[in-house]
């Protein structure tokens, strides 16, 4: 597997032609895009909802303030989510 | 039985297309089939009005089947066809799913793609563009269209990319372009493509029929699965690459469409609801019902034709006991009848049918014949189906 090293300052935003909606089915998150679906946990739900210019470390910080979560462990959770649909071409870095 | 909603609408708008591409998966018509060789027209695309239940549905038709579709839990949509940009409602059509909060994508050729039309389609609200090419070079690629396409097509993805539109690209791979699938891969690259679908050729509809022209043999299989597993692995993070493999070739069958009524719905441009584009044509026997007799809720849960093999009951052994049931769903109805004369068969593609032989003696037909040309027939327009004013 490549790894793939994400700076604290990226600013993650959702690829082009990708749209991040609420199934009014199941009231989840999804991410739609060309011919796919990706159902989101939680997790990936809060972190997608800040990706609007926002940088890492501001992601990281307000999830740890609102979850009482150690900012260590859950930087790592984000690294991995964003580098996982980032591969996936969903997100995208600026 | 619990019946799952389904995701996503294939809304095929009519059957009118200016190509005449032989391995289309359109239901064949009969009337007037053109020999390769011959003329391929005619290519005026039908004005007639609809009269009474025949005919193409109507925008406000179309409009109902969508926000039915939305509420039944679909998500995404294709526009289809046929070429679907022979409606010129199709601009109305994508608002009408985005106002539904669907995704909306695009299956076209390109043909009759202007600056005006690209700008109308997004400035509606459509999320992304698959366009097919035939090759990757005009002399072989209009060939196989049956018509003169490939620089145009050329054309139209500058003018949706200067749109700012997602373009996919889609190639439908058979046995007189598998060879080129390099110049074909450079060409998704050339053009901007984020996303290219390599599709081997499925044998439904005029592909059926055109199989002994299309069908690959084994060395060009294998052989374009190499260059696609190395193209994917070179151009990941750029293009993403999906290869469609050619599943004769493979011993276990597809897990086609997820199951039967399980995540797709599809309706055809008079309003037939079908688990499949193309079970109206490989099913005879199953009558599929229509929208404009029945509300698409009560198709999708209720209908014989969408619980006919949903799920695991209806199974013949060898799939009823086994383990892969629930993985390839038996494979593909439409193909079990096409190849052995009945849906409810295990798809003779799996090693364990006892049709395979089938399936091997046409592979064995393929690849012995030493190259043997035979003539294609290409597609013509249906004459049969009345478009709305």
């Amino acid at each position: 597997m490549r790894v793939t090293t994400i700076s604290d300052l990226a600013r993650p935003s959702l690829a082009k032609g990708v749209r991040l909606q609420i199934d009014s089915t199941t009231g989840k998150s999804v991410l739609l895009y060309p011919e796919g679906i990706v159902e989101l946990n939680e997790t990936a739900h809060e972190i997608l909802s800040r990706c609007d210019g926002r940088t890492l470390v501001e992601i990281v910080r307000e999830l740890a303030e609102e979850y009482e979560a150690n900012s260590n462990a859950l930087a790592a959770d984000v690294r991995d989510t964003l580098s996982d649909l980032q591969q996936r071409k969903l997100i995208e870095f600026k | 039985m619990t019946v799952p909603r389904p995701y996503a609408l294939l809304a095929e708008i009519t059957y009118r297309c200016p190509l005449h591409c032989p391995y289309c998966s359109n239901p064949v018509t009969v009337e007037s089939a053109v020999p390769s060789g011959g003329q391929a027209g005619p290519t005026a695309l039908r004005t007639a009005h609809a009269t009474a239940n025949n005919g193409e549905l109507t925008t406000e038709e179309w409009k109902r089947v969508i926000r039915e579709a939305a509420a039944l839990g679909v998500l995404q949509i294709g526009f289809s066809g046929g070429e679907p940009l022979a409606r010129r409602d199709l601009a109305e059509l994508i608002r009408a799913a985005r106002e539904a909060k669907l995704y909306t994508n695009l299956i076209t050729s390109g043909i009759g793609l202007d600056d005006d039309r690209v700008r109308a389609l997004r400035d509606a609200g459509l999320d992304s563009i698959q366009l097919s090419f035939q090759s990757d070079e005009s002399s072989l690629a209009d060939e196989i269209a049956g018509a003169r396409a490939h620089e145009r097509k050329l054309d139209v993805a500058a003018k949706i990319r200067a749109a700012g539109i997602p373009l996919s690209l889609n190639f439908v791979i058979h046995r007189r372009n598998i060879d080129r699938l390099p110049q074909i891969i450079d060409l998704t690259e050339a053009l901007g493509a984020e996303r290219v679908e390599l599709a081997n050729v499925q044998f439904y509809g005029w592909a059926f029929r055109n199989r002994a022209v299309l069908f690959p043999t084994r060395k060009q299989v294998d052989r374009a699965r190499d260059i696609a597993t190395a193209a994917k692995a070179r151009l990941a993070g750029k293009i993403d690459i999906f290869y469609v493999l050619p599943d004769y070739y493979d011993t276990r069958p597809k897990p086609c469409l997820n199951g039967w009524g399980q995540r797709y719905l599809t309706v055809n441009p008079t309003g037939d609801v079908l688990p499949c584009p193309t079970a109206s044509s490989a099913i005879p026997d199953l009558h599929f019902e229509n929208v404009r007799s029945h509300a698409l809720d009560w198709i999708w849960r209720d209908s014989e034709s969408f619980n006919r093999f949903r799920g695991t009951e209806w199974m013949p052994e060898p799939c009823r006991s086994c383990p892969q049931r629930e993985i390839d769903f038996g494979g593909c109805r439409c193909q079990a009848a096409l190849l052995t004369g009945n849906a409810a068969n295990t798809d003779p593609v799996c090693e364990f049918s006892p049709n395979r032989a089938t399936v091997d003696a046409l592979l064995h037909q393929i690849n012995s014949s030493n190259g043997q040309v035979h003539d294609w027939t290409y597609r013509v327009n249906p004459t049969h189906v009345p478009v709305p004013a």
